[in-house]
């Protein structure tokens, strides 16, 4: 009986141990597994990457060629629009302009008027520091025009200040480019505006 | 008889109908690029919309007529002194035929931003402005998101909503 009993309670450990056993390889089959993962997920997540950073130079080449289109609109356009035989040009520019603050430009082409230009600060500290702008662009024919040019802002001492300025020039086969200049008469203290033609 | 005393009824209704389905002021403008425009402030300088690319900007149009215009000024000016600093311009831009008129209401409501001087209406025809008062939101490419025709009390809620999401965005 008592034999009986041992060989029962051998039995018994016999199982659990296989159980234990199991279990431990059970556990040592998952840490493997939970190893060998990145083993397989560091790839997949490059080629993810990937994927992004040539969807993302794909996007850039989009923007760069839809760009390029609308350069190449635009000059089409001005081509078909402004033909250089009949294409005139004004543009604007200020040299110091101490004496002077400019508020706007309206333009007159053979009595008719083609702009009237309102300026912002950010536009007259633009031209302040050397830009010229382009003020208008049209068609003439050839022959005889007449342009004229009437500035408004503010003159010596902050008084309200109109001048106008204008140049009879001749409109030949070729583009022509006009420039509007505002420069200080220093002997005078006064604002000068020059029309000039570009040769 | 009985058909006249239905036609003011039908009648009425149908101007009820045509009211409703008739587009809000610049209401077919959202969604594209606001126009661009510039026009002499108050205060005397130029002001260019296309100058205030990259801030979320509130553009309203008013009259010194307008008892509802100066109720909604006053919710406007709260949103541009708490979001102005966040990136929300407020500009203002008066349809009256003179400057004194504007003048003296902006007096009257001690206002602090841009009052822009459409004396001519030209920017209102632009953005189509055929009611007031009218507030057109434009993001910070430009473009515009949401178009307000009319104000009543309340519609501050609706703003503030659409300011703060432009902002996040």
């Amino acid at each position: 009986m008592a034999n009986g009993g041992v060989v029962r309670r051998k039995v018994t450990v016999q199982w659990i141990a296989a159980a234990l056993l199991l279990a431990m390889s059970w556990r040592i089959a998952l840490a493997q597994d939970a190893n060998a993962k990145p083993a397989f997920a560091t790839p997949a997540s490059q080629s993810k990457g990937k994927s992004f950073k040539s969807l993302d130079e794909g996007v850039q080449d989009l923007k760069k060629q839809a760009v390029d289109l609308n350069r190449d609109l635009f000059l089409l356009e001005e081509q078909l629009l402004f033909p250089a035989n009949t294409q005139v040009a004004v543009f604007v520019s200020m040299d110091v302009g101490r004496y002077f603050a400019l508020d706007s430009v309206q333009l007159k082409l053979d009595d008719k008027n083609v702009t009237n230009y309102l300026y912002t600060k950010r536009e007259v500290d633009a031209l302040d520091k050397g830009g010229v702008q382009r003020l208008y662009v049209g068609n003439l024919k050839a022959g005889k025009h007449e342009l004229v040019a009437v500035f408004t802002g503010k003159g010596p001492e902050s008084r309200d200040y109109k001048r106008g300025a204008s140049l009879v020039f001749d409109k030949g086969i070729g583009p022509k480019y006009i420039e509007l200049s505002i420069t200080d008469r220093q002997k005078k203290l006064q604002p000068e505006f020059v029309v000039k033609e570009w040769e | 008889m009985r058909a006249t005393q239905w036609m003011v009824p039908i009648g009425l209704g149908v101007l009820v109908a045509a009211a409703a389905v008739r587009p809000a002021a610049g209401a077919d403008l959202t969604g594209v690029q606001a126009p661009d425009f510039v026009l002499k402030s108050l205060s005397g300088a130029n002001l260019r919309l296309s100058e205030y690319r990259g801030e979320v900007v509130m553009l309203s149009f008013w009259a010194s007529w307008c008892g509802e215009c100066r109720a909604q000024l006053r919710g406007l000016a709260t949103l541009y002194a708490r979001y102005h600093d966040a990136g929300a311009d407020l500009l203002t831009v008066n349809l009256d035929r003179t400057r004194r008129e504007a003048k003296e209401t902006a007096g009257s409501l001690h206002i602090a931003y841009p009052v822009l001087l459409d004396t001519e209406g030209k920017v209102g025809a632009l953005y189509r402005v055929d009611s007031m008062p009218v507030l057109i939101l434009i993001d910070r490419d430009g473009v515009v998101r949401k178009v307000f025709a009319g104000y009543r009390r309340g519609t501050e809620e609706q703003y503030l909503e659409s300011v703060r999401d432009l902002l996040r965005q």
